[in-house]
């Protein structure tokens, strides 16, 4: 059965990667027979862990070319947002609409009065030239957060513009980014970018879920989420989960050896859209085609409804998301779909297809070979006829 | 909602599909639905409800001799429980009085399905009601 399943749900979560489960593995052992221990303590064992610690922190800096010191574990990228805005509560913060619901929801809860969300264009993009239109400097913003790349669509934010507007030396503005998506997928570089935070998980990259990081300039102050003991430098307190933090280490240095793989990945992306435009009628893109991630597509089908579609290509062993509100616990369409398109019923036919680096044309075969008929189905079942969506519109 | 010790041991065990089988069978199989134009098709009565912008809508389409259901089609834009709910729903009312039909309510139709997730629950509500409103629009020319 596992021979069979396609996978297209990268964006979600990417499978671990063998070489981390071994590298994993190594430590739980060391952590069995006394060699690891906790990273704090003075003995031997403590002192072993530190440079474990240490040298896992050193890999992770390569990944976005920052120093070691302003790399804080976390239990993954919800956290590290969260780290983030609960810093900022009651300050100003300009996001956009289109964030992952790690910014939103701690927005909503600590900033509600104080937030702006600078609107995207038709494809998901923010401009820069909509930060800083009024400088008057009791309404400058302590903080923006604009996220590298979307989850959902796969656009990509003109952050490096952004943060060149906020750092200048009139204000005092941080510029954080979500790298959650773009990790591993396009270059991500701390000084490129002039960001002085970044968050990141591991388990989009092949590493582990339940770690994640937190990138801090040095010239920076966050105050910390969780206060305790002084682990991570007083930045994020809790022993230090050494398994997990060795798994992220190891995905962090494949995925920095792998980065220049995702062109092969793009072709199969621009492969799949390719062939289901010319062979399913009224479909459209919500990914833009140029300024996304190599691996996403996301497309909306007409007249029908993206959890039907994602239930009918799991009966087949195909794995893919959708921004249908259908999908959602909360029964809310995709506020992404929704911020660029503007219409829920094309948000609640929204697909989204997520290639990783395993991903081979013989998938792209597979999903093309049922594709064009389960929404020929679907909509032969529908009350809405396709096509007919444009006209009212 | 309350829950047994069975209920709470089935959800905790990994599902390959969010549904029943039974919802599954019936999402994968729908029986009844109405192929190609709706309108080409020659009903006694037929209820639509619901509104593509919250996700669901169904129409039931309903051929009657003597106060029975003859006959029953469905067309409906949804998710996988909103397809499951109307294709249940029409092998439950098929052959019925409208009467006995009316009585089949949303509580009939996801017991028929083994159950439906919690927050799905209006699917099987929406059944119902574009059964209802397909009885009403029957009824009402009827009196014309």
């Amino acid at each position: 059965m596992r021979d069979q399943q396609v996978y297209l749900d990268y964006a979600a979560g990417a499978p671990l990667l063998p070489e981390v489960k071994t590298r994993m593995d190594e430590v739980g052992e060391g952590l069995v027979n006394g060699e690891y221990g906790n990273p704090s303590a003075l003995y031997a064992t403590g002192q072993r862990s530190r440079r474990l610690l240490d040298e896992a922190r050193m890999q992770v800096a390569l990944l976005i070319d920052a120093q070691p010191s302003e790399i804080i574990f976390t239990s993954g990228g919800t956290e590290s947002n969260n780290t983030v805005i609960q810093a900022f509560q009651r300050q100003i913060i300009w996001t956009t609409p289109i964030e992952h619901p790690s910014i939103l929801e701690p927005l909503r809860k600590f900033s509600r009065q104080k937030a702006r969300f600078v609107s995207v264009d038709n494809e998901g993009r923010v401009s820069p030239k909509n930060f800083y239109r009024d400088p008057d400097p009791k309404y400058c913003p302590s903080l923006v957060s604009v996220m590298l790349a979307n989850n959902e669509i796969g656009v990509i934010e003109p952050v490096r513009e952004i943060s060149m507007k906020c750092r200048s030396p009139k204000y005092k503005t941080l510029v954080h980014t979500d790298a959650t998506q773009a990790i591993g997928k396009i270059p991500v570089d701390v000084n490129e970018l002039k960001v002085d935070l970044l968050s990141f998980s591991a388990h989009k990259i092949g590493g582990p879920a339940g770690i994640g990081v937190l990138y801090v300039r040095k010239s920076a102050h966050v105050r910390p989420l969780l206060s305790g003991g002084d682990q991570e430098r007083g930045r994020r307190a809790g022993t230090e989960n050494l398994m997990l933090i060795a798994g992220l280490a190891k995905a962090a240095e494949l995925a920095r050896a792998r980065l220049t793989e995702w062109d092969k990945v793009a072709g199969l992306r621009d492969q799949l859209r390719a062939e289901i435009l010319r062979e399913i009628p009224h479909v459209s893109c919500n990914s833009p085609k140029e300024g996304c991630l190599p691996n996403i597509l996301n497309v909306s089908f007409e007249a029908i409804e993206g959890e039907a579609i994602q239930l009918m290509l799991d009966a087949t062993g195909i794995a893919v998301s959708t921004g249908s509100a259908c999908a959602s616990s909360k029964l809310e369409p995709s506020h992404v779909i929704m911020a660029i398109r503007g219409d829920a019923e094309i948000a609640h036919g929204s697909v989204r297809f997520s290639l990783g680096l395993n991903t081979t044309e013989s998938d792209i075969q597979k999903v093309m070979a049922v594709l064009p008929k389960i929404v020929a189905k679907l909509r032969d079942m529908s009350t809405l006829k396709a096509g007919e969506h444009d006209k009212e519109s | 909602m309350t829950k047994n010790l069975d209920d709470q041991k089935c959800e905790s065990e990994p599902k390959p599909f969010a549904y029943s089988e039974a919802v599954k069978e019936h999402f994968l199989n729908p029986r009844n639905f109405l192929m190609g134009d709706g309108s080409k098709y020659a009903c006694d009565a037929k209820g639509t409800v619901g509104n593509p912008v919250c996700g669901d809508q169904m129409t039931m389409y309903l051929q009657i001799r003597d106060d029975k259901i003859q006959d029953v089609r469905w067309k409906t834009y949804g998710c996988a429980s909103a397809i499951a709910s109307t294709s249940a729903l029409s092998e439950l009312v098929k052959g019925k009085t409208l009467d006995a039909a009316l009585a089949v309510g949303p509580k009939e139709i996801s017991e028929f399905l083994g159950g439906l997730p919690e927050h799905k629950f209006h699917c099987s509500v929406l059944g119902h009601e574009a059964l209802a409103a397909a009885i009403d629009n029957y009824r009402q020319n009827l009196q014309k």
